[in-house]
């Protein structure tokens, strides 16, 4: 139970890693799927331990979530790849101040 | 802890650590879906079933495919673009996320052991007990989700739309304006 616990604390650190050192959109969109499945992993081993069903309940709420998420998500990739040729998030620096 | 435990965690962290460091984006996407697929497995240990089911047909089903499409239909599989403007990042990142996991493990080891087992009542997580529960204290929660998810397929068939279509008039119609232009005249 506490193994699974540190164990989804694994996951969320190796999903930051990829959201900070991956340069193209998609590959950080995977890291943050990463990082959403290991707070699930961490729901699942509360509602383990605990013996009470809102864990998984939750968890399944945060899978529809991360599927509305993915679909926005995709399409702003989508949209960015059409106008600039590139989904690398180092050319997206129109906004600087 | 057993055996199982052992493989599954090596199985995760290993696919995790391919998903986010193989250049290839067809081969990060790959280990991914090896990562959820070993996840679906450890929510079945945890009598999570219907998680687990839930987790191979949305995530390991429809979300990769969709990813997989996008790399795909972009040509953009590779993840190296070009010469890196923060070549420090990486080190930075790597010690941020070390950071982070042990701020993760302290605050999990002061949370004092959870007695396993003690009062199970979890009925394999199968759909009649979780049904249950969504439809009662969560159905709040799930109706929003709904919204959520109707408001987000609109978003992203709008964002996808090639262009704007201007509104297109029919040249009888410019026709006869020019020529109740040139009577009024």
């Amino acid at each position: 139970m506490s193994y699974y616990l540190l164990l989804s604390a694994l996951l969320f650190a190796i999903g930051l890693y990829g959201v900070l050192a991956r340069r193209t959109a998609i590959l950080i969109f995977m890291s943050v799927e990463l990082m959403l499945n290991s707070a699930n992993l961490a729901l699942a081993a509360f509602a383990r331990g605990s013996g009470n069903l809102n864990g998984q309940a939750m968890a399944l709420i945060v899978i529809a979530l991360a599927a509305a998420e993915v679909a926005v998500g995709l399409g702003i990739v989508v949209a960015v790849f059409r106008s600039r040729q590139s989904t690398a998030v180092d050319d997206l620096a129109e906004f600087r101040g | 802890m057993s055996v199982f435990d052992l493989l599954m965690g090596a199985l995760l962290v290993a696919s995790a650590l391919a998903a986010v460091t193989l250049k290839n984006a067809i081969h990060a996407g790959l280990a991914l879906v090896g990562n959820f697929l070993a996840l679906a497995v450890v929510y079945f240990a945890l009598e999570a079933q219907f998680l687990g089911w839930i987790q191979i047909i949305v995530y390991a089903g429809a979300v990769m495919v969709l990813f997989l499409f996008v790399i795909m239909l972009l040509f953009d599989a590779k993840a190296d673009v070009g010469p890196n403007p923060l070549p420090w990042m990486r080190p930075i990142a790597a010690a941020l996320a070390a950071l982070l996991f042990l701020a993760l493990a302290y605050a999990y080891s002061s949370l004092g052991p959870i007695d396993p087992l003690a009062d199970v009542k979890l009925a394999g997580g199968l759909p009649k007990a979780l049904g249950a529960i969504l439809y009662g204290g969560w159905l709040y929660p799930v109706l929003l989700v709904a919204v959520l998810l109707f408001a987000a397929t609109v978003a992203a068939v709008v964002l996808v739309q090639p262009q704007i279509r201007k509104t297109r008039i029919k040249p009888q119609v410019l026709e006869r304006d020019r020529e109740l232009k040139e009577v009024g005249r």
